[in-house]
């Protein structure tokens, strides 16, 4: 049995890497026909809009947390700031209704311009501290949200939100214009994973570069980094500002997405789920991370729709049953779900198999430069 | 033979110690300099007041006739100054060949936008950097062969380990590469090795200024050694004229053994 699963993994891992994520952009474009053909509710659709949402928070919270090893516990806060500049520019509130790609573009350089100035005075700070004034900038955000009436109508939020017109300005529901908009579920789902696919392409990319080599370098040690020529206070910020840029990019589109929006959805609450995402899918990786945010997200409802819709109390244990995933996970696999594959050698002390494997490779060699030694 | 490196009355203390006392050493051009000591005697606060870690409190610190005194280190690495650590500080969970790329950061600039686009600029950038990273490994014949360039650091053997950070350090083409302790708990066999690749890289034209505490690879490598004790200069010359010093033998031996010798 166990020799069995051996060879499955073996080939498993075989397989080049292109091949599932293409598998896994396949699945989740083909997603939505599902409901076209009336196999699942839009219910589900909606499920799946914010689990790509929620994706793309994690993808942009792992940059900070996974490659540059800063903490966050005021994440959301971005989200935010994203999501109160859509609504602010694509509602009846102060009538305005910019076209679509100004107030995305719009909304996440106010949340980079956030990142940026929280950045300034707390990237001095490390681990726990850092923690710390995050959350707090997290709190003193939604307070401020609350408080502000005149701007964000305090509690209740911004209503009526447009839809997103993906060219031209006019409201006319016929033509061209009418096929254009987004307003449908899956009109929704199909433009937040296109979004959430170039996201992940283009970060991507980044680990492998020279400025993603320097995150992780100063994630490894500080101190090598900097002697290493990486300037750490330029790199920290690029990440936390870059970091808070997707949230406010997501925020934006979830906004368009919920027509409403209200300080209820930028809880502290929602910055630990959001990290629970990263840890669990695994840090560092950007699969993991998908992988992450669609269980946390997704698995709830599920657990919701088989537990009968007549336990309708499932919200009350739902942080309950979180809380036992994150230990559970943190004790048998803290490497995460999906794990970048050094981390995983890192998290656990001693993986006697890993250990084994490592030893002959190394032994192999060590053999061969025999003739090597002075 | 030009100056690379000149430091003129350079001081550091730590609240009461003076670490550093009014140090002022030079060193030329394509030359191998040791630094020795007892322990405690300040080799290693040279090294960070050099490299940038610590501020010097007073002194000048000239590369090439240009101040890097008082630099982020970030920045004094940037005007050619690369090193090693004493007690090894690789990146233990990126790969091998990651470390060594890391070491290119000043010298190669792909910025955060072509990066995450992946324009041709960048991947030819990437393609030369991975050369130079290859050649760079290949100095150490055999040890970072193949498969081993994407294992993580931490899981090579010590001695690998120590090569690897000096590899890392080549990585920028520095003007000046000081290594601290390059041959620290390696066996005498291990150490031999270290000591020829030191020389080889000194014929390829680089300028080397190192701390040892093995006294059969400091005779073997240096063209000129540096004694310190509490923090001040007390012999510099070659290595027989500095071990015979009378001084160095009593911060080493003792003033009876001092005596003895004299």
């Amino acid at each position: 049995m166990a020799a069995m699963t051996e060879r499955i993994s073996s080939v498993l891992a075989r397989v080049p890497r292109g091949v599932y994520m293409a598998l896994a952009v396949v699945l989740a474009a083909g997603f939505p026909l599902l409901n076209v053909i009336g196999v699942v509710e839009t219910a589900w659709l909606r499920v799946g809009v914010m689990s790509l949402l929620f994706v793309m928070l994690a993808l942009g919270l792992n940059i900070v947390m996974g490659e540059t090893g800063l903490l966050n516990l005021g994440y959301i806060a971005f989200f935010a700031f994203g999501a109160y500049t859509t609504a602010l520019l694509s509602s009846p509130k102060f009538e305005l209704r910019w076209p679509f790609l100004a107030v995305v573009v719009v909304s996440t350089l106010i949340a980079m311009l956030a990142g940026f100035v929280i950045g300034l005075p707390t990237l001095r700070l490390r681990g726990d501290y850092l923690a710390i004034v995050t959350l707090a900038f997290g709190e003193i955000v939604r307070l401020t949200i609350i408080n502000l009436q005149g701007f964000t109508n305090g509690p209740n939020g911004i209503t009526g939100i447009y839809s997103p017109l993906l060219a031209g300005g006019s409201e006319v529901k016929t033509g061209l214009a009418a096929w254009l908009t987004v307003d449908k579920p899956i009109e929704y789902y199909y433009l937040v994973l296109v979004a959430v696919v170039v996201v992940s392409i283009l970060l991507a990319n980044l680990k492998n570069s020279r400025v993603g080599r320097a995150w992780n370098a100063l994630r490894e040690d500080e101190l090598a980094a900097i002697s290493s020529g990486i300037t750490a206070s330029r790199a920290k910020m690029l990440s936390v500002v870059l970091s808070a840029g997707i949230a406010g990019f997501a925020g934006s589109l979830y906004a368009y997405y919920s027509n409403v929006i209200s300080p209820e959805s930028f809880l502290f609450m929602q910055s630990v789920i959001v990290v629970c995402m990263v840890v669990l899918g695994g840090m560092g990786s950007i699969p993991g991370v998908v992988v992450g945010a669609i269980v946390l997200q997704a698995l709830p409802q599920v657990i919701r729709q088989a537990a009968g819709a007549a336990r309708s109390d499932f919200e009350v244990y739902r942080m309950l049953i979180f809380g036992v995933l994150i230990v559970v996970m943190v004790i048998f696999r803290p490497e995460g779900l999906l794990p970048d594959k050094l981390w995983r050698r890192e998290s656990h002390e001693v993986d006697p198999r890993e250990l084994e494997k490592t030893r002959q490779s190394l032994f192999d060699l060590e053999e061969g430069e025999k003739d090597l030694e002075v | 033979m030009d100056a690379i490196l000149e430091l003129q009355g350079v001081s550091m203390s730590f609240g009461g110690l003076k670490a550093v006392d009014n140090l002022s050493f030079t060193i030329n051009e394509n030359e191998i300099v040791s630094i020795i000591g007892p322990n405690g005697s300040g080799k290693t606060t040279t090294f960070n007041v050099i490299s940038g870690l610590y501020e010097p409190d007073s002194g000048e610190i000239l590369l090439k006739g240009e101040s890097v005194a008082g630099l982020r280190p970030d920045a004094v690495h940037d005007k050619g100054i690369s090193r090693t650590f004493q007690s090894l500080r690789l990146f233990s969970n990126m790969s091998v060949l990651d470390n060594v790329l890391v070491g290119m950061h000043s010298v190669t600039d792909s910025g955060v936008l072509a990066s995450m686009l992946r324009l041709p600029k960048v991947r030819r950038e990437e393609q030369a950097m991975r050369e130079r990273a290859q050649e760079i490994l290949e100095m150490f014949p055999g040890r970072f062969s193949g498969p081993r360039q994407q294992q993580p650091a931490f899981s090579l053997s010590y001695a690998n380990r120590r090569r690897l950070e000096i590899a890392r350090a080549l990585a920028s083409d520095p003007t000046l590469l000081m290594l601290d302790e390059p041959v620290a708990g390696m066996n005498p066999m291990e150490s031999h090795e270290v000591m020829e690749q030191i020389k080889i890289l000194r014929d390829k034209g680089y300028t080397i200024v190192m701390i040892e505490h093995d006294m059969h690879v400091v005779e073997g490598v240096s063209d000129r050694v540096i004694a310190m004790d509490h923090g001040v200069k007390i012999a510099e010359g070659t290595y027989h004229e500095v071990a015979n010093d009378p001084q160095v033998v009593e911060a080493y031996l003792g003033k009876r053994a001092a005596e003895a010798t004299a």
